[in-house]
């Protein structure tokens, strides 16, 4: 049986897609469905953010993550993996990127919720929710815990019920 | 006698070219020539061109009479099969696995110059219940007037109208005059309710007032309701017009009528059903169905397939010349042949493990029945794979097979979205018409990805689909498996 990366559906040796969400199984080089791209249903957040992100900051990073709602960039950090959550007074494992400021708590967000993941060899960015109490979602589905789910540049990435951009700058022309 | 080097030229080839050499050869011209790619005006002969050059070269047999200047047409039917698989191989695995097959028949041109043509025998059903009234009658109305001008010296028309009851307006004949039509269509006005059953059965015995066998016989049903209590009569009848050689294709207007049931009733003759959401389209709907049947090469095709043990088919899907999915059964009526197009279906099959002796498996045994004017054809065929260790030795599947199986990936989730709804999920119905949306606005189509994208607010609000939405996605997953999405 091979797994459906998406849902976890298992389906038999020899299907190409996942019966169970449609999601791409074997030959993805034969690129006829791009597998993950998920439909954009939060279409409040479809806004122009060109005005509210530094053109320096477009032209030198690879990944932002945006906060439509206060329309400002997130901080994260420069490197290939880093975890987002909350940060709690006491807290061994802390995150890297600490929500706390867009009202963590209240809108669901977990002290470790999920890791952002740049692979430069493979030119994708992953999500892997660690299994937070309230779930992640990638404009709007649900994604399962503990596995990538690839970042597309529009996507909205939703922690709880805490709202982000995904913006992947060389993908905006 | 042509040249006999006409067909390497087709294939691009010398004479000397090996066996390995003419099946590479054939593979990069069909890729090349298909009509899926190329869209050139005559793509499709010269495909057929090489398809037909390469089953002669490939066999050895063939190919020494070929070489020697005999008519290569002489020994076979005339027909011809073709397989394309979605691996080349089938793994050697422990656990049981899946191999779609596209299995495709056609006639040469060779073939088709020497056979009569077949004169229409149509039977149009149309349905004149109360809520026909207005506008959608007239309009049936002046489509029916023009189909029928259009037709052939020798073609025979009956027209039929039904609500509890049915009326002939036109009986079975040729070329009626422009005042026998009027006459009749005036006849038809709205009363009553909706019972298929009457109106087929008329359509049904205006058919067989003229001999089956030299006609291309199929009854046109039009409807915009529900019909009540008489749905079994309706199959057994379908089945039994089958056996006549006598098809079935049904156009559903509006919200009202029973898609499951005209789907069910349709397939049985091979026939196609559609759904139109506006009453102008039943032109273009008639028009396209007797254009269709006017291609026809034979009245009547029928498959049986029969799976190898072990081996289990697990759906069935027509798609040339129009896109229906086919019973759960191994004997399949499918309608007519075309001329000019191949007759196309797609299997999925489950097969077990295979036993180690074994280097090339049998998945299944089938036979095709071309029923011609006095004679039928007979076309049997094997459809068997190499065994292959190493997944990594699979190439990736054709563009085609591909293609046709990712769109019917497409009509399973919106038939699953109905299954979820059904029992009791809507949940998942919204989520699994949410990924359907994005996998439709991945492959360009945009407009069905913003019903599937509605259907899936409404579901979330209504926990049901819209009225009409069912009925759109269904036919819109089913359409987009035409290659040339007619």
């Amino acid at each position: 049986m091979i797994t459906c990366k998406v849902c976890n559906n298992q389906e038999y040796h020899g299907v190409f897609f996942c019966g169970e969400c449609g999601s791409q199984l074997a030959f993805a080089s034969t690129e006829m469905v791009n597998t993950l791209v998920y439909p954009n249903q939060n279409r409040a957040l479809e806004v122009d953010f060109t005005q509210t992100i530094p053109k320096k900051l477009l032209e030198d990073s690879t990944f932002i993550l945006y906060s439509n709602e206060r329309e400002e960039v997130i901080d994260i950090p420069d490197q290939n993996e880093f975890t987002i959550g909350r940060f709690v007074e006491g807290q061994v494992i802390t995150p890297d990127v600490d929500l706390n400021e867009y009202e963590a708590y209240d809108m669901g967000i977990s002290r470790l919720h999920a890791t952002i993941r740049i692979s430069p060899e493979k030119g994708k960015i992953f999500v892997v929710d660690l299994g937070s109490a309230n779930g992640s979602s990638v404009n709007g589905y649900e994604i399962p815990a503990n596995s990538e789910v690839p970042l597309n540049h529009g996507d909205v990435l939703s922690l709880g019920k805490f709202n982000m951009k995904v913006i992947l700058p060389q993908d905006m022309k | 006698m042509q040249d006999k080097t006409d067909f390497y030229r087709r294939l691009n080839i010398g004479t000397g070219a090996s066996e390995d050499a003419i099946k590479k050869a054939f593979r990069l011209a069909a890729r090349k020539a298909h009509p899926d790619v190329n869209k050139n005006d005559g793509a499709t002969q010269l495909f057929l061109d090489i398809q037909e050059a390469y089953k002669v070269l490939s066999d050895p047999t063939r190919k020494e009479n070929y070489d020697q200047g005999r008519d290569p047409h002489d020994s076979p039917s005339g027909i011809l099969t073709a397989f394309e698989y979605s691996q080349q191989a089938l793994l050697r695995l422990e656990e049981p696995q899946v191999i779609y097959a596209l299995v495709d028949i056609l006639s040469t041109q060779d073939e088709i110059q020497i056979s009569d043509d077949l004169p229409l025998n149509i039977a149009l059903v149309l349905d004149n219940s109360t809520s026909m009234k207005g506008a959608r009658l007239d309009i049936l109305r002046a489509a029916t007037k023009e189909i029928i001008n259009d037709l052939g010296e020798e073609d025979l028309v009956s027209v039929i109208s039904f609500n509890d009851r049915a009326k002939v307006l036109l009986d079975s004949q040729s070329k009626p005059s422009d005042i026998q039509v009027e006459a009749a269509l005036n006849e038809l006005y709205a009363e009553g309710g909706t019972e298929i059953f009457q109106g087929i059965e008329a359509g049904y015995e205006e058919i067989r007032k003229h001999p089956t066998l030299n006609y291309v016989n199929h009854i046109i049903l039009i409807t915009d309701g529900h019909t009540y209590g008489d749905e079994d009569n309706c199959i057994a009848l379908a089945k039994s017009a089958a056996d006549q050689d006598i098809g079935i294709s049904g156009l559903g207007i509006g919200i009202e009528w029973n898609d499951e049931f005209i789907d069910q009733l349709c397939a049985l003759t091979g026939g196609q059903s559609l759904f139109i959401h506006d009453i102008k389209q039943v032109k273009e709907f008639l028009v396209h169905s007797i254009a269709s049947l006017k291609e026809a090469f034979s009245r009547r095709l029928t498959l049986e397939i029969t799976p190898a043990p072990g081996v289990t088919i697990l759906s069935s899907f027509r798609i040339l010349p129009e896109a229906i999915p086919l019973p759960n059964q191994q004997l399949f009526s499918l309608g007519i042949l075309k001329k000019h197009q191949p007759h196309r279906v797609l299997f999925e099959f489950l097969v077990n493990p295979i036993p180690d002796k074994i280097d090339q498996a049998v998945i299944a045994s089938g036979e095709y029945v071309i029923k011609k004017k006095i004679r039928d054809q007979v076309i049997p065929f094997i459809l068997e794979r190499k065994l292959e260790t190493d997944p990594d030795n699979l190439e990736a599947p054709a563009p085609e097979i591909f293609k046709a199986i990712s769109h019917l990936t497409f009509y399973r989730l919106q038939e699953k979205a109905q299954q979820d709804i059904a029992s009791g999920n809507p949940g998942s119905a919204y989520q699994r018409l949410l990924n359907l949306s994005s996998h439709l606005m991945a492959k360009g189509e945009d407009a069905l990805a913003k019903v599937a994208m509605n259907e899936a607010d409404y579901i979330k609000s209504h926990n049901n689909f819209s009225p009409t939405g069912k009925k759109h996605l269904k036919y819109g997953t089913i359409r987009l498996l035409l290659p040339d999405k007619t």
